[in-house]
């Protein structure tokens, strides 16, 4: 018994409301999420934390195994037509939404709809797709312009997912945000428990109805083996970690790297991996204003940087922690590549400095924005700073929230007219392993993203490699990618760290997959 | 008496259309970007300039700021901009915490403080009076995550006599609602108590130099009658006075607590909305806020009648 326990003995007997003495139930896992859950609506928003919740409460068509292809989820399979223009999908039998009605195709054509005014991947694809239909009750049918063999990746891919609701709240415009969270996912969301930044609680639903197939990444049984899931924020992760410590919460998804060897010290706890992909760091230039419209003193700063310092400032020493990535796509990916990469592994302050001086820097003020909120960017951006000045450029650094960075990134006016230079950011290894959802490598000037790079030969690439027939050639472009983006250099990849979550050794059964999950899991 | 507080009552009005046309002016200005925190780090602009026109965002100041004073004034303080909920509902949601905490801080704080005020005037120059004043300087220089972090150490950490972190609504019990507020309570009234302490020291020991008190000296008052009756009710009126402006400091405290305690409070709320310019619930906690203090002020007023039977409105 625990020394709080014996404290209240006497006292609860005649203070405490009955509702107190009952102990915290086997099935339920108290979670420390990495953010607070503001939205539910997983199309609305792109945050991880909204996405985290989605999986609980909807399913999907299709999902990404542990290897990354895709397998059936809530379709019981699809028969793709001999000349590839029709894909037709049949769903499993006895799918049902919470609310108990069934799921029927036209759920799923209104999902599809919704969510493809706002998945990037998606965007590509659809002006190739003639109509998406319901046929019956369990068949719907895509019908295309030519054919579009990654339509099966955007299904299932885990980036920005593609969730089944019910018709009513899928016909809601894309850039509406829902209020109701009504899914055929393995959890119920409790709305009346719900109190947005503090908590947010699912129970089992009983009527799921999951694969046969044991899990695998995000594929396969989402069978749920808890009673309850309950969130509780705790923004600061000293707190966090002493609660995880003390016993009050069992699951804490992102620990700060700071406080991992705090958590391993305590026998209760279990320190892991379960994400399948590194968290990339990104150094994004401003391509139209002076000095990074110039693409040699772009370069010169790739000479100087060297990705382990940016890696140990984010995670640390610890062996296994991070890793570096010297190329445009995720490591460990299929289309990962060093081509022309070579620039990223000079790691040369005197090279850097000779390389600015010639390609002309005038003294140009750089203002580099970091969040002072965010540990991990701000991290990031104080090593490009001390880089900066150590090559003697002009810098001034702003130290800002994340809430200012993000409207002052969209500035494209000078720096003196309050525009920026630099800014830094992170993304998932999943969103950076293939051209169609690869932000950073998009260079279509205006239409870009922030930072708005123009390169004509890397649209051309990435086009090419929609169109490539087979993983040979998709590959071949891959490479012509790198190597090109290595030359102008849209942005500087900085390596990438993993993020482990820490557990209570009476949590089992926690699984890898490519986003935080809780089906599968249970608690002793 | 009662025309004096219709008449104060009334002058809240101005002072809360100041406050909320302040409010909505400083947030209007202020950096930040709703739209860009919604549509996350790997959006486009196309898909920010979309969120922020089905936000409202890209109407013109006067438009903004007339519909949302009309809304006001029919009492709808507006929708989160993220949650999509009533503003009204999530202060619902998070106020019992914050009351709780301040109401039991300032129990302890008054309790702790004024005793401690009156025996350090008592015992002026004594090791007892240092000792007073020790601990005030040490109160108002620790800051407040600093006694709450010491706290969750000893007493959470190491001796397992209390909860890290959370809120235990009074619903489901005195002792559960007491064991989450008590490290927090303690925390954020360092600085309440050390303030307190050295007014009533300060203020006790200029009334112990008035005649009336040697009088009573000379009648043979005892001495905890002559410190609590004869002085300490003359020294109320500024004791009083600094537990009011109090309450301003345990609102700016009460935000640093909660974060440490991850308690779910109006503090934790103010600061999540700060970070995401979540404009409806900053404007609707300040507006609370400022409400708050303007009635915490206007009892204050209403208690010096209480001490001074001189003070007449």
């Amino acid at each position: 018994m625990r020394r709080r326990g014996l404290l209240q003995t006497p006292f609860a007997l005649g203070l405490a409301a009955p509702a107190l003495a009952a102990t915290p139930g086997a099935g339920r896992l108290r979670v420390v999420p990495q953010a607070n859950l503001t939205s539910l609506d997983p199309v609305w928003t792109t945050a991880v934390v909204t996405r985290n919740h989605a999986f609980m409460v909807y399913d999907q068509i299709c999902a990404q195994d542990a290897q990354g292809t895709i397998r059936p989820q809530m379709a019981e399979g699809w028969v793709v037509e001999a000349d590839s223009l029709a894909w037709t999908f049949t769903l499993r039998e006895g799918l049902r939404f919470h609310d108990g009605e069934p799921v029927r195709a036209r759920d799923c054509v209104a999902s599809i709809r919704r969510w493809a005014r706002r998945d990037p991947f998606m965007q590509v694809l659809w002006p190739d797709v003639a109509e998406v239909t319901a046929l019956d009750d369990r068949r719907f049918r895509f019908r295309l312009h030519k054919p579009l063999p990654l339509l099966l990746m955007a299904l299932g891919q885990t980036q920005f997912p593609c969730f089944v609701m019910p018709e009513r709240l899928a016909a809601t415009d894309a850039f509406q945000q829902l209020r109701d969270a009504v899914g055929s996912g393995p959890f119920r969301f409790l709305a009346d428990e719900w109190n947005p930044g503090q908590r947010a609680v699912w129970a089992r639903f009983d009527g799921y109805l999951p694969r046969q197939e044991p899990v695998d990444g995000l594929a396969g049984g989402r069978a749920p083996r808890l009673d309850r899931v309950e969130w509780t924020v705790i923004s600061d992760p000293a707190t966090a970690a002493n609660a995880m410590v003390t016993g009050e919460q069992d699951y804490w998804e992102y620990p700060l790297h700071d406080l991992l060897p705090l958590l391993r010290r305590s026998r209760e706890l279990v320190v892991e991996q379960r994400l399948l992909d590194g968290t990339y760091g990104i150094c994004r230039f401003n391509h139209l204003q002076p000095p990074f419209d110039n693409p040699g003193i772009r370069r010169a700063l790739a000479l100087a940087i060297d990705q382990r310092d940016y890696m140990r400032a984010v995670a640390g020493n610890e062996p296994g922690g991070w890793e570096t990535c010297e190329g445009v796509f995720a490591c460990n990916s299929p289309l990962a590549n060093g081509a022309g990469s070579e620039v990223l592994k000079t790691r040369s302050l005197d090279r850097a400095r000779t390389a600015l001086r010639e390609a002309g820097y005038a003294n140009e003020k750089v203002v580099l924005v970091a969040p002072g909120d965010y540990p991990q960017i701000n991290a990031l951006s104080l090593v490009t700073a001390d880089l900066l000045q150590r090559m003697g450029m002009n810098l001034e650094l702003v130290s800002t929230d994340w809430g200012t960075l993000v409207q002052r990134r969209t500035s494209r006016e000078p720096v003196e007219k309050g525009g920026w230079s630099l800014i830094h950011t992170t993304a998932s290894g999943q969103s950076l392993s293939l051209p169609v959802f690869h932000l950073f490598l998009r260079a279509n000037g205006d239409a870009a993203w922030f930072g708005w790079p123009r390169d004509a030969e890397i649209e051309r690439l990435r086009a090419a490699w929609i169109a490539a027939p087979d993983l040979a050639m998709q590959r071949q472009v891959a490479e012509a990618l790198n190597r090109r983006a290595m030359e102008v250099l849209p942005y500087l990849p900085l390596g990438f760290y993993w993020q482990p979550s820490a557990w209570n050794r009476k949590v089992t059964g926690a699984f890898r997959a490519p986003a935080t999950v809780f089906w599968g899991v249970a608690k002793d | 008496m009662f025309a004096y507080v219709i008449r104060r009552v009334l002058q809240t009005i101005p002072v809360m259309a100041l406050v909320a046309l302040f409010v909505f002016s400083l947030l209007y200005i202020s950096p930040g970007d709703p739209a860009a925190v919604i549509a996350g780090d790997q959006a486009t602009p196309q898909d920010v300039e979309r969120i922020r026109a089905s936000l409202g965002l890209d109407r013109p100041y006067l438009v903004r700021f007339g519909t949302w004073l009309w809304a006001i004034l029919h009492g709808d303080m507006g929708t989160s901009i993220f949650t999509n909920l009533p503003v009204t509902t999530m202060i619902a949601q998070r106020i019992e915490p914050t009351l709780s905490l301040m109401a039991l801080t300032l129990v302890l704080a008054i309790l702790i403080a004024v005793p401690m005020g009156v025996v350090a005037a008592w015992k002026q120059g004594t090791l007892i009076d240092r000792a007073v004043m020790g601990f005030a300087v040490l109160g108002f220089s620790v800051p407040v995550f600093v006694v709450g972090y010491l706290l969750a150490y000893v007493f959470a950490l190491e001796l397992d006599w209390l909860p890290v972190q959370g809120y235990t609504s009074l619903s489901n019990g005195v002792l559960p609602w007491l064991e989450n507020l008590v490290l927090p309570a303690i925390a954020l009234g360092g600085v309440y108590i050390a303030l307190i302490a050295r007014i009533t020291r300060a203020t006790m020991l200029e009334v112990l130099q008035q005649d009336y008190i040697r009088t009573a000296r000379a009648k043979g008052a005892g001495q905890s009658s002559i410190l609590f009756l004869h002085a300490l009710k003359n020294a109320a009126v500024p004791i009083v006075t600094v537990i009011g402006i109090g309450i301003a400091l345990l609102i700016g405290g009460a935000v640093v607590t909660e974060s440490v305690f991850a308690i779910p409070g109006l503090g934790r709320l103010t600061v999540d909305a700060i970070l995401r310019r979540d404009y409806p619930v900053i404007q609707g906690v300040v507006l609370l806020f400022s409400f708050v203090y303007v009635l915490v002020n206007l009892l204050i007023d209403l208690a010096y009648t209480l001490f001074d039977p001189r003070i007449r409105y």
